[in-house]
């Protein structure tokens, strides 16, 4: 089948869908409500109620602060506040980067190449959330232990983590290589998308 | 006439292109049904961007297209879209199984194209002279022949390795 057939048959398309009864006002009104609104806001709001919850956490540690009493512990608690408040906000605002996009004033190339790149930094949040995670996990016992329960676990280790830890690093490390797998196929479609785009001036 | 009619106006005489490409980028109804509603909220929302600088063809081109592409690569739950397959997914009263064995062989020979390659040929399929493909896709209209020269000519090994 060569261009020109194809051309025929797709214009005998058009023809017969012009045929076609006409879409509704209502409908055609329905589907522009904002309840559908964009997928990623929804994603947004999940992010955005995670975020909450980590500033509160930080805060709280914060408030506490004193009650960390060796250098460890100060230092530990420093690098979860990090944690808390530079990780959700890195995530929001590479999310509010893609939401931002506007598709209707750029072309289809120049989308193309935003989205991809706005895309990518997002991915690449996530992934060194993934490896942040971790350390975060190492650091909210000792840290927690003091502020809740007045214990530093380096000096009185308690037994609870002999088998916890393990269980959390085991359970942290299967949501890893899934996030991680996601991310891979994720990015390599991006890839491919550059690569489509590779020989074209924008 | 009212911002809202003369929208629906326009959706209403152009529903053949919004269902053109969402069956290029989708496999299925349910996607293509999300994906046309999906089409025709991006276009309400910058309805009042539209300037007239450009053909009104050409700027709902560049949403549609925009939207199918930002939408490929979200695949994040769909929220319940609207059915709309009754009024406008509908078997035409003239059902020729002729035609729709050809129209098939159409839709197949696309989907083996990539996501660009898909938007060109289906400008390509409207009759769209290769400067106007150009400022819909955002390349210069020389890519838009190479590039079409180089789908023709998969196209053609697609076949032949049949």
């Amino acid at each position: 089948m060569d261009i020109e057939e194809m051309q025929a048959i797709w214009s005998q398309i058009g023809q017969d869908l012009e045929k076609q009864k006409k879409i509704t006002n209502t409908l055609v009104m329905k589907m522009t409500q904002e309840r559908y609104a964009n997928k990623f806001s929804k994603l947004a709001t999940y992010e955005t109620l995670g975020a909450f919850i980590c500033f509160i956490t930080a805060l709280v540690i914060l408030l506490n602060f004193n009650k960390l009493d060796t250098w460890y512990l100060v230092l530990c608690g420093a690098l979860l506040t990090g944690y808390f408040i530079t990780l959700p906000a890195l995530v929001l605002k590479s999310l509010y980067t893609i939401k931002a996009i506007k598709i209707d004033v750029t072309s289809y190339a120049v989308t193309v190449k935003k989205y991809v790149k706005a895309k990518n930094k997002l991915m690449l949040v996530q992934q060194l959330g993934v490896y942040l995670n971790f350390v975060a996990l190492l650091l909210v016992i000792p840290v927690f232990s003091k502020l809740f329960k007045n214990k530093d676990v380096f000096v009185t280790p308690n037994t609870i983590w002999y088998w916890l830890l393990p269980v959390l690093v085991i359970l942290m490390v299967l949501v890893s290589r899934w996030g991680y797998n996601c991310y891979k196929k994720i990015t390599n479609s991006a890839e491919n998308l550059l690569k489509e785009l590779e020989d074209i001036e924008v | 006439m009212t911002k809202e009619e003369k929208f629906v106006e326009l959706i209403q005489n152009n529903q053949g292109l919004i269902f053109k490409i969402t069956t290029v980028y989708t496999t299925n109804k349910t996607d293509q049904q999300d994906l046309y509603q999906d089409i025709v909220y991006q276009l309400w929302k910058s309805f009042d961007g539209f300037k007239n600088q450009s053909k009104i063809s050409t700027w709902m081109y560049r949403v549609a297209l925009n939207t199918a592409l930002t939408r490929l690569k979200k695949k994040i739950k769909a929220p319940k879209s609207i059915a709309i397959e009754k009024v406008v997914l509908q078997q035409t009263e003239n059902y020729d199984p002729v035609f729709e064995e050809r129209l098939k062989m159409v839709y197949a020979q696309i989907q083996q194209l990539n996501v660009l390659e898909k938007a060109l040929m289906l400008l390509l399929l409207e009759g769209k002279q290769y400067d106007e493909i150009a400022e819909i896709v955002g390349i210069t209209a020389s890519n838009v022949g190479t590039k079409i020269s180089r789908i023709k000519q998969k196209m053609k090994n697609n076949i032949l390795n049949k």
